[in-house]
């Protein structure tokens, strides 16, 4: 076996261990070093090299950066999960036919949509979901996401809400704490264009807060245009858009009798 | 099965990355994928750009040169362009890609335009040093791969003269890439400065090489306006050896000579060194002779001695210098000759020969016309005089002002002046006579007897006959001006000085004309306004400002039109030099001087083409409120676009339709101008609808504009020709047609004729250059629609479609070569025949004319015999001549023969005798037998080319030995009327000037 190939395993070994144990500043370092390893084998994307260990080495590959999305999932950090991701999906997409199809395949895909949906990316949702196959979207952790869509899309946020029960993976309940978040956000979009002002109860209520000053905390961090008076959450209008513009009927008039008169000079 | 990526998401995904082993990774990855994924990656360049801009990273030229593809592919060329500076070394200009391709490309504009701002601004330019490596490495690349021409190019384009001159000693074949340079500079670079500074290194290029082309450096130096480094040049090739070196001194000094700038030539004249030991002959004999010659007599007995020509002069030297060493003598004689091809005379009096053995104008047009001319109507009539100097112009052929002796008395006036200004025409270029010629109705001294008008249009004609050569008769012509007060006299006495001195900056002469032109008389002044400009053409002197300034003073409109053309002609050529002048009178109040503008910026961008110059005029075409400026502001167009006729039709086609029928005119002038004696499809095409236009001086102008252009074409290539002449016939027969398109028909045919079928209009020398007098010569011609008589400054444009081989005596010797291409597509056009007659005259006339001809022919058999007989006793020659006369009458029968043969299919080919009839378009198919005598010294097909004869031991035949004014053998029916003096001419060899006749009324 190739001395390096067997490094790379050996490594991964450690990492996955590491990752076991919850070593998480372990982890980042070994995977580090895999990934500067990585990038030694001509067989893995984007050159695809037809060497005779691919096939081994392309498993090896996947194996790594799957791991490296359940890490980024652990360590909570979003970016280095995208950028995990991106990086394994060629994997998916391109290596699939060729390789024997792995364990973690729809959980991860699942939980990239989910995370396209806590980020509120609904474009970039409906173009993952349409790269997938039609077998692939029976796959319950892709249909629990496909159907969290449809009820965050029809506004059934309680539905949303209670999906965090019947989570098909422990890793996805991360995304879906961070989902009642986007959800919250969302309501409070509505209530701002629906209302001028509600009661602090309501208002309460409605953003799912189990008390006034985890709301009044909401409001100072992500609505600080909100007041609060006399017990009542004002929300301060969207400032009128400005009238619309008036027709420069004046301009164009002269504008159009110049070019007539020009036109009468050349010919 | 290979795989492929699908997206680039991963890559992209690395480059965020903390480890900057997998940020390099990505970065050279994408740059390998760029052309596929540069849409994914386009989203992610603000991420590629920072890695370019932290200095920390190590691979910053490898970001930046992906960076710089997805700019390409986004259509950001000059983004692209900045971070492909910034990739350095790894930018590869040899790499055969589209990127790398449109980047050189947009990379060598960038900075050829950065360096043409810093030139035209006089700064130092401020240049990316890294743009100006890329281009540097572009051009060493180009030489390194022996892509010359593209390395000349590009140098030129940037303004990098050391890199031309690598280029240009670098390839392989250095007169091909020296000859390629100069057409190159001449055709693509436009501001005139830096065209200079292009010519003085090719020059420089010239002169360092090992046996350099002297024809090509001497066309350099010419116009770089350097008479001293050409004068070196000619001395050292006369000063040589051998006979070749002599040889090709003359032909470099035809070659100048074609460009028609005399204070040039005479500058070169000036600066040769005289021979040690100066023969006693002078060295200019005609200028000598006409100032001697104070009574007609006196100046007859001169003409003789003048007749054998060059061969009188090129005698005497030998003659006197028995006692000099023989070097000097060769240098002398070869001076002698050398200078007589500079002063233009030697050309001129060989062009004047040809011209007058290969007359063929129809008298029968003319016939034609003068009987459907009424009587009464003194424009048609002054039209049909005009017609018939246009068409005899240089042939000296007047019969048929001598036949219509009665009709020509009707001629009052002003129609006198210019009917006697049209034998100036007519005998254009005959130096030596031309005075004695004109004497009787020159202004007598003493007796006043003579009408005004004939005087003045006599002195008119004597500018025209030495018109650019005028050294000899100035000094008469200004006698004649200081002499007189008669406002008639005094116009044309300005306008042959004007002509006689044409471009020489004379400052005497100028100061006569200026108190000409302050005695504020009309007519005099607007000659003074245009002489003056004549004189000054293209010195661009302080001069124009004095005259601007006068223009203002007057009350004249005339004086103001004669002022703003002189101006405008001080400006000829000048380019940007002129731009100051040119806004100052395009901003003018007053219409006349704007008029003037325009003529300014047609002349002083004439022949280049100049975007901008095409700008302003069109602008003016459609903006300016005066139709006289408008017309001129079209009709200018045509001389800014000589160069490049083929563009004029498309340029002016809309104009052709404007509803303002003075821009109709002018368009139709415009491309009467730039596509003369082309016979251009689209020109006829764009000139056709015009000749039946509506309004009468819009057909006057196409019509002769149409005549222009279709100048020498024969109906066998475009049969359009023949419709037209038939068109001119039915214009000219009609009884309700307007005066004015009459006029239009009538000057049509006779410039369709002109110069006895022999001549053409061209505005550029074979060499490309233009041609100052024929620019000129039309320039003033347009200006007929206010003043008829400068009609005749059109026969300045007329050039000889001839060639003439010469050798080295400077003689004409007989030899044939080929023209590769049927007879008929070249021949002369058929002679008309009366046809409104029955037929049963038409018949007889046809006999008539051969047998006529053949009568001539014995006739003029007759006379050579004789005066060969009286020749044998002078000369050794006898049996050559002898011959060279039969050999003639062969000649003849091979010229008729196509005709007559009819049946025949028609040969391919046609063999032509030297001289002969090239005209333009078949330049083309002309080539020298392999086995001739001859070899022309270089490859050209017209014009003059001089012969190096390879059996110089065989007795040599000459043709061309009839000197012109023996009026009796082109005739025709003339040749009994003129018996008497015909017989007299054919005793002694040069016949005296004709009889003057005088008019009658």
């Amino acid at each position: 076996m190739d001395p390096k190939l067997s490094e790379v395993s050996q490594l991964c070994e450690l990492f996955k261990a590491a990752l076991v144990r919850n070593d998480f500043d372990k982890c980042a370092t070994l995977l580090s070093q895999l990934k500067v390893l990585l990038t030694a084998f001509r067989s893995l994307p984007p050159l695809f090299e037809a060497t005779p260990s691919a096939i081994h080495e392309l498993t090896v590959a996947r194996d790594i950066y799957e791991h490296a999305v359940i890490l980024s999932v652990k360590t909570e950090d979003q970016d280095a999960f995208e950028r995990d991701f991106f990086q394994l999906k060629p994997y998916y997409t391109d290596a699939g036919d060729r390789l024997p199809q792995s364990q973690q395949e729809f959980p991860i895909l699942g939980l990239n949509l989910l995370r396209l949906l806590v980020q509120n990316r609904i474009a970039e949702f409906h173009t993952e979901l349409e790269l997938l196959s039609a077998s692939a979207l029976e796959n319950p952790c892709i249909n629990h996401a496909v159907e969290l869509e449809q009820s965050f899309m029809e506004g059934a946020y309680n539905r949303v809400l209670t999906a965090r029960q019947k989570v098909p993976h422990e890793t996805y309940v991360y995304f879906m704490d961070l989902l009642a978040k986007t959800v919250r956000d969302e309501i409070a979009g509505c209530s701002e264009k629906a209302y001028d002002s509600l009661s602090i109860n309501d208002a309460r209520q409605m953003l799912m807060f189990s008390s006034d000053q985890e709301l009044s905390g909401y409001i100072n961090e992500e609505h600080p245009e909100w007041e609060i008076k006399n017990g009542h959450v004002i929300f301060q209008k969207a400032k009128e858009s400005a009238p619309c513009k008036e027709i420069p009927s004046l301009q164009l008039i002269t504008q159009t009798l110049s070019y007539a008169r020009e036109l009468e000079r050349i010919v | 099965m290979a795989m492929t990526v699908s997206s680039a998401g991963g890559l992209l995904a690395m480059l965020n990355e903390n480890h900057p082993t997998l940020k390099l990774h990505a970065l050279t990855n994408l740059n390998a994928f760029v052309d596929y994924f540069w849409p994914e990656i386009s989203t992610s360049v603000p991420i590629i750009e920072s890695l370019y801009e932290d200095e920390e990273f190590d691979q910053r030229q490898l970001a930046a040169l992906l960076v710089s593809k997805v700019f390409y592919y986004l259509g950001e060329l000059n983004d692209s362009l900045s971070y492909a500076l910034g990739a350095g070394p790894l930018f590869d200009v040899s790499e055969d890609s589209d990127y790398v391709h449109t980047l050189l490309a947009k990379a060598i504009d960038e900075y050829a335009s950065l360096k043409t701002k810093a030139a035209e601004s006089n700064k130092a330019a401020d240049i990316d040093p890294r743009l100006e490596a890329i281009v540097e490495r572009m051009l060493d690349k180009c030489i390194l791969d022996g892509r010359y021409q593209q390395a000349i190019g590009m140098a030129i384009e940037c303004r990098r003269l050391d890199k031309l001159e690598e280029a240009i000693t670098k390839s392989d074949n250095v007169h091909a890439t020296l000859s390629y340079c100069s057409n190159v500079s001449h055709l693509f670079v436009n501001r005139r400065e830096y065209r200079h500074e292009v010519l003085g290194l090719l020059v420089d290029v010239f002169k360092k090489l090992p046996s350099p082309d002297y024809l090509s450096i001497c066309q350099c130096l010419m116009f770089l306006d350097e008479p001293v480094g050409v004068a070196g040049i000619l001395e050292k090739l006369i000063r040589s050896e051998k006979e070749d070196d002599a040889l090709l001194a003359f032909q470099i000094a035809f070659d100048l000579i074609e460009n028609e700038h005399q204070a040039f030539l005479l500058n070169v004249r000036d600066r040769l060194t005289q021979p040690k030991y100066l023969p006693a002959e002078p060295v200019q004999p005609v200028s000598t002779e006409t100032e001697s010659a104070q009574d007609a007599n006196a100046a007859t007995t001169e003409d003789v001695q003048m007749a054998d020509g060059t061969q009188a002069v090129s005698e005497a030297v030998p003659a006197s210098v028995p006692v000099v060493d023989p070097k000097e003598a060769t240098y002398a004689e070869r001076l002698t000759k050398l200078k007589g091809i500079l002063s233009g005379e030697t050309s001129i009096q060989l062009t004047l020969q040809f011209l007058y053995s290969h007359n063929k104008s129809d008298l029968l047009i003319l016939k034609t016309i003068k009987q459907s001319v009424e009587m009464r109507n003194s424009v048609c009539h002054s039209a049909t005089i005009y017609a018939n100097a246009i068409m005899h112009a240089g042939t000296t052929v007047d019969t048929f002002l001598r036949e219509n002796l009665d009709w020509l008395s009707r001629a009052t006036n002003w129609a006198k002046f210019s009917a006697t200004a049209g034998l100036g025409v007519i005998h254009r270029g005959h130096l030596q006579q031309g005075r004695s010629l004109m004497a009787p109705y020159l202004p007598q001294s003493g007796s006043g007897g003579g009408s005004p008008y004939s005087e003045g249009g006599a002195l008119y004609a004597l500018g025209l006959i030495h018109a650019n050569h005028g050294e000899g008769i100035k000094q008469f012509l200004r006698q004649s001006l200081s002499s007189t007060n008669v406002e008639v006299i005094q116009h044309g006495a300005c306008l042959g000085l004007g002509l006689a001195a044409l471009g020489t900056a004379d400052e005497d002469v100028f100061d006569d004309i200026k108190n000409v032109l302050y005695t504020d008389s009309a007519v005099a002044g607007e000659a003074a306004g245009i002489s003056m400009g004549l004189l000054m053409v293209g010195t661009a002197s302080e001069k124009a400002t004095e005259m601007l300034a006068y223009a203002h003073e007057t009350q004249h409109e005339k004086i103001i039109r004669g002022l703003a053309l002189g101006i405008a002609l001080t400006v000829y050529g000048r380019e940007e030099g002129a731009d100051t002048l040119i806004e100052q009178m395009t901003r003018d109040q007053d219409p006349i001087i704007r008029y003037g503008g325009m003529y300014a910026l047609a002349l002083a961008y004439s022949g280049t083409a100049n975007n901008k110059a095409i700008r302003q005029l069109l602008h003016f075409a459609v903006s300016d409120v005066s139709d006289d400026v408008r017309r001129t502001a079209v009709l200018a167009l045509g001389f800014v676009l000589y160069s490049e006729p083929e563009q004029t039709p498309r340029i002016v086609s809309l104009l052709s339709e404007s509803y303002n029928p003075h821009v109709r005119y002018g368009a139709a002038l415009a491309v009467g101008i730039s596509c003369a004696g082309t016979g251009m499809s689209e020109a006829i095409s764009l000139l056709e609808p015009l000749t039946s236009d509506v309004v009468d001086f819009v057909r006057q102008g196409a019509l002769i504009a149409m005549a222009m252009v279709m100048v020498q074409i024969s109906e066998a290539s475009d049969s359009r020709v023949g419709a037209f002449r038939r068109q001119l016939e039915k214009i000219i027969l009609d009884k309700h047609e307007d005066t004015m398109s009459k006029m239009g028909a009538i000057l049509a045919s006779g410039i369709l004729d002109a110069g006895g079928r022999n001549v053409t209009i061209k505005l550029l020398s074979k060499t490309r250059h233009d041609k100052i007098t024929a620019v000129v010569g039309l320039a003033v011609f347009s200006q007929f629609w206010y003043w008829y008589p400068l009609i005749y400054f059109i026969s300045l444009a007329f050039s000889p479609t001839a060639l003439i081989g010469l050798n080295y005596e400077l003689k004409v010797p007989r030899f044939e070569f080929l023209s590769q291409a049927k007879p008929s597509l070249f021949e002369y056009p058929r002679p008309t025949t009366v046809a409104t007659t029955t037929s049963a005259v038409k018949l007889p006339t046809a006999v008539l004319s051969t047998s006529v001809k053949a009568k001539a022919r014995a006739s003029k058999k007759e006379a050579d015999q004789k005066e060969k007989a009286e020749k044998s006793s002078a000369t050794e020659s006898t049996s050559g001549k002898g011959k060279s006369s039969g050999d003639k009458d062969e000649d003849s029968m091979q010229v008729d023969s196509p005709v007559e043969k009819k049946a025949e299919p028609e040969p391919s080919f046609e063999i032509l005798i030297n001289p002969a009839r090239v005209v333009p378009a078949q330049e083309k198919f002309i080539k020298f037998l392999e086995d001739s005598r001859y070899i022309p010294v270089k490859s050209a097909a017209s014009g003059f080319v001089l012969l190096k004869d390879l059996r110089p031991s065989e007795p040599e035949f000459l043709s061309l030995i009839d000197a012109p004014s023996s009026t009796a053998s082109t005739g025709g029916a003339s040749a009994t009327a003129q018996q008497g003096s015909a017989a007299s001419m054919a005793v002694d060899e040069e016949p005296q000037p004709p009889q003057a006749f005088e008019y009658t009324s």
